[in-house]
């Protein structure tokens, strides 16, 4: 089954051509790899090719098809593009035109205070929201000139990475 | 004898007093906010007692919630750890007025060590270097170029109300003083109502450098050695050495006597640490006193072989201290990172979550005081410090060369780290040859911060395991719905049952 594959934004094509018990055989784009691979500990792979040994470890990132892979020297973000994927993508470019003026947090955190009220006029690089994670304080600013839609959240409240926050016009 | 000891604290800290405790035979009491009930801390103490929601001002900063825990359960000493509650006079007094022992200096020391300015004047009359330079309100030209004068240049022309920058003034040249302070005056009061200022020399490529002293009940102070700790970011210290590649023995001793001098000059009793500024001359300037066990303690310990905590609990229980100075000598080289769940390549934002899996550094020379394990989910309330990694070999060269090896053993994953920061700090050549300041991480920026490139075939590999692991799941979920659908096993028997009547 061949497969697309985004790394770190580039399209990459994979073929899983053999498998025999841990020795494998995958076509990556037009080159043939040979190896031997292991699923050593929940999320770490082993593999080793020709002699050489890799630590792979996996982090699934948000769902089931997006992963930060990192190998020891750097860390990369993988996200497997089938059928489904590739319709939701298509879905999800037409909604985020929609709501490109969110700001969406970008890790766990608390609110701290929200400076401005529905309705309000902002501009661009004001502070619309702040945040708090242990122990430092993360301001959150507009990206746009605007006019603020939609508040979906309250001082004091706790909330998630990737998590909506503001709305704006 | 202190029989039982409340350790009001969480994270490393609190399971590294404990490990001591456990050593010494004394019962260890843990206290835990809301959050913290998963702690390791509270797993790992003989005792545990809640008090209070998650944010520390609810919880860890609550003296009378800390007093209450220590009564209940019958604790007789309190271990403030660092953080939080450790040097707070109030804390300290309120322990003595309820006949607890509070592993520490008493509230007056903590009071005239834990203000700057008090804390300045007392080294000054024990004749303890400060950083030159007047605290009061500049207010005529004349006086400035007085100071000047006597201070020398360079100097910074700081405001007194100031903050992030704004109304302070380098000045290198003689002509460009009056301007200067004609133009930080204008700039402060604009920025904060106030044109105070006040002056102080400019020290040029400073290095942190600080000494642990230990003072005993009995009027005995000694000093264990300084440690490095010039590799900050943002004031907060990254990498620690000792003994720092900028010493000498004779700088050592002298630094060593002020230190002691320092101490002895406020009865100071317990473990505590004088800090300084050393420019590229050898010059040393005080800088402050924590009257407290730092987070980078155990370099020290690895060097001059010591068990710090223990010997704040022998100091608590009025033991002289076991020591003299001639009996303390340097041994080999240590080092230690810091391991913090934040995100160097996006501003060092910190990265809270759960721990999918850890796996610590093992083998010679290799110490680690953490917290964490496989499945903790680290709360956004608290500091980021996940572990600490100390190392210790023969020489420092060999001690660089194991810190690396230890860094690439760490795993962590499900939150982002440092590890790799870290990794990058112990390959540059700066960094190498020991020359550096507290000016390194911005020097060297772009160096630290630049991905290590991983060449196509390792490229290709992180890819393929997110394939493998991608088909995997899907062959798991096909044979899940087959069992799931119970007719279609009907209807393959009944398949095979006609193919073998053919």
């Amino acid at each position: 089954m061949s497969l697309e594959i985004n790394v770190d934004d580039q399209a990459v094509k994979l073929e899983l051509l053999k498998k025999d018990g841990n020795a494998l055989k995958v076509r990556v784009d037009d080159v043939d790899y040979i190896f031997d691979l292991v699923m050593v500990e929940h999320g770490v792979y082993s593999i080793i090719f020709k002699g050489k040994s890799y630590n792979v470890e996996l982090v699934e990132a948000g769902h089931s098809k997006k992963y930060i892979v990192n190998t020891y020297k750097k860390s990369y973000e993988v996200e497997v593009i089938d059928a489904e994927a590739k319709y939701m993508k298509n879905r999800k470019k037409s909604l985020l035109e929609g709501s490109e003026n969110s700001i969406i947090s970008p890790m766990p955190g608390k609110v701290v205070k929200i400076p401005v009220v529905i309705g309000e006029e902002i501009k661009r690089g004001q502070t619309v929201i702040i945040v708090s994670a242990m122990k430092m304080e993360n301001e959150y600013k507009s990206t746009v000139d605007g006019i603020v839609k939609q508040i979906l959240v309250k001082e004091g409240d706790t909330v998630d990475g990737d998590q909506p926050l503001v709305m704006l016009e | 004898m202190i029989k039982k000891v409340l350790i009001a604290n969480r994270g490393e800290i609190a399971v590294r007093v404990m490990r001591s405790c456990r050593e010494m035979g004394i019962i260890s009491v843990a206290v835990f906010s809301e959050a913290d009930r998963t702690s390791l801390h509270v797993r790992y103490a003989d005792e545990a007692y809640f008090i209070g929601p998650s944010p520390s001002n609810e919880s860890y900063l609550l003296i009378d919630k800390i007093i209450d825990a220590a009564k209940k359960s019958g604790a007789c000493a309190v271990h403030p750890g660092y953080g939080f509650l450790s040097e707070n006079a109030e804390f300290s007094k309120r322990c003595k007025k309820e006949g607890i022992i509070f592993i520490g200096p008493s509230a007056d020391v903590i009071s005239v060590m834990g203000d700057k300015i008090t804390a300045r004047q007392t080294m000054i009359s024990s004749g303890v270097p400060v950083v030159p330079g007047t605290k009061e309100n500049i207010t005529s030209e004349k006086k400035l170029l007085s100071v000047v004068k006597e201070i020398g240049l360079p100097v910074m022309i700081k405001a007194s109300a100031g903050g992030g920058g704004k109304g302070m003034r380098l000045v290198k040249n003689e002509k460009d003083i009056i301007s200067s302070l004609r133009a930080a005056k204008s700039e402060a009061k604009a920025a904060f109502g106030n044109d105070d200022v006040y002056i102080e020399k400019y020290i040029e490529s400073p290095h942190h450098i600080e000494f642990q002293i230990l003072g005993d009940t009995h009027g005995n102070v000694i000093h264990l050695c300084e440690r490095e700790c010039s590799v900050q970011r943002r004031h907060q210290k990254v990498v620690e050495e000792t003994p720092s590649p900028l010493m000498t023995p004779e700088l050592r001793e002298k630094m060593g006597k002020d230190a002691v001098g320092a101490a002895k000059a406020v009865k100071y009793v317990g473990a505590g640490t004088i800090e300084f500024l050393v420019d590229d001359k050898l010059n040393y300037y005080f800088l402050e006193m924590n009257t407290r066990l730092q987070v980078e303690h155990p370099i020290t310990e690895r060097v001059i072989g010591i068990d710090l905590v223990k010997e704040q609990i022998n100091i608590a229980n009025g033991k002289k201290l076991s020591r003299k100075q001639n009996d303390i000598h340097q041994n080999g080289h240590a080092f230690e990172c810091r391991i913090y769940a934040e995100d160097p390549e996006n501003n060092f934002m910190p990265s809270p979550g759960l721990i999918k899996h850890i796996r610590e550094p093992l083998g010679l020379g290799v110490r680690t005081d953490g917290y964490v394990y496989e499945g903790y989910n680290i709360p956004l309330f608290y500091d980021p410090l996940i572990s600490k990694l100390i190392v210790w070999a023969k020489t420092r060269e060999e001690s660089i060369a194991r810190m690396k090896r230890a860094l690439h053993e760490y795993k962590i994953t499900g939150v982002k780290t440092s590890i790799k920061f870290l990794n990058k700090i112990f390959e540059t050549p700066d960094f190498v040859k020991g020359k550096y300041n507290t000016h390194f991480i911005q020097n060297n920026e772009d160096f630290l911060l630049s991905g290590d490139d991983c060449d196509q075939v390792c490229r290709d590999m992180a890819i393929i395991v997110a394939y493998i692991d991608y088909l995997n799941k899907i062959d798991k979920n096909n044979i899940e719905h087959a069992s799931v659908n119970k007719n279609e096993k009907w209807k393959n028997y009944g398949r095979r049952k006609g193919l073998q009547r053919l």
